[in-house]
């Protein structure tokens, strides 16, 4: 009917939280190598990661690392080579050249194209297409109706995030490392990181006051997200009826927990949109969305507007 | 032979940076470039600067490298089929699904890839080759090495900037959307093209909201004085005969969003520059160092009133929608 969809950076946490409410999960984190123990950077736990994502009964994506250098390129293989040899359902590029990699080894699993593809348009999707990519992530500048076009006219499965912070912006280095004292001390991927991004960061401008920022990002040191939370619960009847199926949760940089009731609400909403059943109270689940969600929901650029407004009831 | 490219910000400017010694001319066609209508020209003056530029056995390039929306396709490509018929021999393209229409239709012309593809490896740079990429524009911040690197992957143009960052940082321009998270419109014309206010990659003014200032702490506690996200390119000469060794083939000036005045000195001292190192084996740079030196302050001058002008913008809407 659905598959909702979210993701893991390492064992510790896969095996620690609970993802029961979700049909398939992305393993790794993309933005970061040096994240400790990142499904993304580490061949040897690929195996022990989907091993336990099937024996929940649920799909595995590997994230691929999202902007290789140069010399990245070599160990980005390796993990590449490993993870074509086991049963992945799907592997997830960001990075055009990571997707001729897949293709110029043979790479027969289903490719999707991450958030950091830049996919705008039908035709581009139709280009990646032919390469093998047979899910797409639009970028997060579009509208609904715009990834609608694209599913339609491309005839290609297209994510769409539903909940949880949306990126904005990668960087090839540590943005949290490289303004900290230790920044100094050693450059970011020297084998210096303190995993300084276990604590939450924050980049604010406005009120001085404590109060909610007017503006305001999360920093998790190699990707810069919104401040809001993207927040589509009260729209899932609006996405069944646009033949849409296929939905994330942003995970990246939450506390743990966090995923957890974030998707047990949209199972629930998502399974009574997509059985044509009234839709209910909003209240208790925004309530407890809102509680999540430090400063504040908005919609993304869904409905055509600023990525941080929200549209429905007064958040 | 090096190709230098320089900008035409208006038409004024693609005229005059013709005439200081630029072999081309990149000029953004308004709605459909990664600037705001004031820095691009319309068909009028695009139709003028090719028949300007052709007249001096000189090339133009346009610059169609929003990303766009799908509907607008067709008339994206109708755009590139004008504008080639008209003689412009290359365009400069983000998207990948236009990349290919304009290379199914027109295989001739040139097609640049832009800044809005990311490229950050040798691979990105044989994918794009492969889809029809005649030159790739490689982002401000790689060392002559990976240069080279990239330049031994395969038979491709490689475009650089006259301007750089350090290594490392934000990845700015191409996977970015921070200014448009905070500001953004979007509105369609008479002829439906599609417009947006706060997107460069959709065709207006990135609003620049990395250059604010910005608190950044730690589970609460402000930990630095305020501070931007991202640090500025700045123009560079003294890596210059390293970088052609290394086999770039085009060099591009940027300023199409600056004064006609600061881009036409800009020409004229690359131009020197670029002849001194062709015309050399080994070229004394240090003779332009002082001139340098004084367009990166003007460039920085310039740059400060447009950024502050293009935040207030971000606040205003941002502050307008908020309060709607």
């Amino acid at each position: 009917m659905f598959e909702l969809s979210t993701d893991v950076g390492n064992l510790k946490e896969l095996r620690e939280g609970d993802f029961s409410a979700y049909d398939a999960i992305y393993l790794g984190d993309f933005s970061c190598p040096e994240y400790p123990n990142n499904f993304s950077s580490h061949a040897e736990l690929l195996e022990a990661g989907l091993q336990h994502v099937h024996a929940n009964g649920q799909k595995a994506y590997l994230r691929l690392y999202a902007v290789p250098g140069n010399d990245d390129l070599d160990w980005v293989g390796d993990v590449i080579d490993t993870a074509l040899q086991l049963p992945f359902d799907a592997l997830e590029v960001h990075n055009l050249g990571v997707l001729r990699m897949l293709r110029e080894r043979g790479c027969t699993a289903p490719i999707h194209l991450g958030v950091f593809g830049n996919l705008y348009t039908h035709e581009t999707a139709k280009v990646l297409k032919d390469h093998g990519v047979t899910r797409v992530y639009p970028n997060p500048e579009l509208s609904l109706d715009e990834v609608r076009y694209i599913a339609e006219h491309a005839d290609i499965e297209v994510l769409v995030p539903v909940h949880g912070k949306i990126p904005l912006v990668i960087s090839e280095t540590c943005f949290i490392l490289e303004h900290s004292e230790e920044g100094a001390e050693g450059g970011c991927g020297e084998g210096s990181c303190s995993y300084q991004c276990t604590q939450e960061h924050w980049l604010k401008r406005g009120r001085d006051d404590g109060s909610r920022a007017d503006w305001s990002l999360k920093d998790t040191g190699r990707m810069t997200l919104s401040g809001k939370d993207l927040c589509m619960v009260e729209h899932g009847e609006r996405l069944a009826g646009m033949g849409l199926k296929h939905f994330y949760v942003h995970n990246k940089g939450e506390a743990p927990g966090y995923a957890a009731a974030v998707g047990h609400i949209y199972r629930d909403a998502l399974a009574r949109a997509f059985a044509g059943e009234a839709a209910g109270d909003f209240a208790p689940a925004l309530d407890t969305l809102a509680g999540l969600a430090r400063e504040g929901l908005c919609n993304g650029y869904y409905f055509e507007g600023a990525g941080q407004r929200y549209i429905g009831r007064d958040r | 032979m090096v190709m230098m490219m320089a900008p035409g910000g208006t038409l004024e400017m693609a005229k005059t940076v013709l005439d200081e010694g630029a072999d081309a001319v990149y000029v953004g066609v308004v709605g459909w470039s990664r600037r705001g209508a004031q820095d691009e020209l319309n068909d009028d003056e695009i139709r003028h600067t090719i028949d300007y530029a052709l007249a001096r056995g000189k090339e133009v390039r346009v610059v169609v490298n929003t990303l766009p929306s799908s509907t607008e396709l067709p008339m994206f490509v109708e755009r590139v089929e004008r504008y080639a018929g008209w003689g412009a021999q290359g365009f400069m393209i983000s998207d990948l699904g236009a990349m290919r229409l304009v290379k199914e239709r027109l295989p001739h012309v040139n097609v640049h890839t832009s800044v809005g593809c990311g490229i950050t490896n040798y691979e990105d740079v044989r994918f794009l080759r492969e889809l029809g990429a005649d030159y790739v524009v490689l982002p401000y911040r790689l060392s002559v090495e990976e240069i080279r690197q990239i330049k031994g992957a395969g038979k491709v143009g490689i475009e650089v900037f006259l301007f750089k960052t350090p290594s490392g940082g934000k990845i700015c321009p191409g996977k970015c959307n921070m200014s448009s998270y905070f500001s953004f419109r979007r509105w369609l014309d008479t002829e439906g093209k599609d417009h947006f206010f706060g997107s460069a990659s959709r065709g207006g003014d990135c609003l620049r909201v990395c250059q604010t200032e910005w608190n950044f702490n730690v589970d609460d506690i402000d930990y630095r004085m305020p501070m931007t996200i991202k640090t500025n390119p700045a123009l560079w000469l003294e890596e210059l005969p390293d970088y052609l060794a290394a086999g770039v083939d085009c060099l591009k000036v940027p300023g199409r969003d600056r004064s006609t005045v600061l881009v036409r000195d800009i020409v004229r001292v690359y131009r020197r520059a670029v002849d001194t190192i062709l015309e050399s084996d080994r070229p004394d740079l240090s003779v332009f160092a002082s001139e340098l030196e004084i367009l990166r302050g003007r460039w920085m001058t310039e740059r400060a009133k447009r950024d502050n002008r293009l935040l207030r913008q971000a606040i205003d809407e941002s502050r307008r929608v908020a309060a709607a």
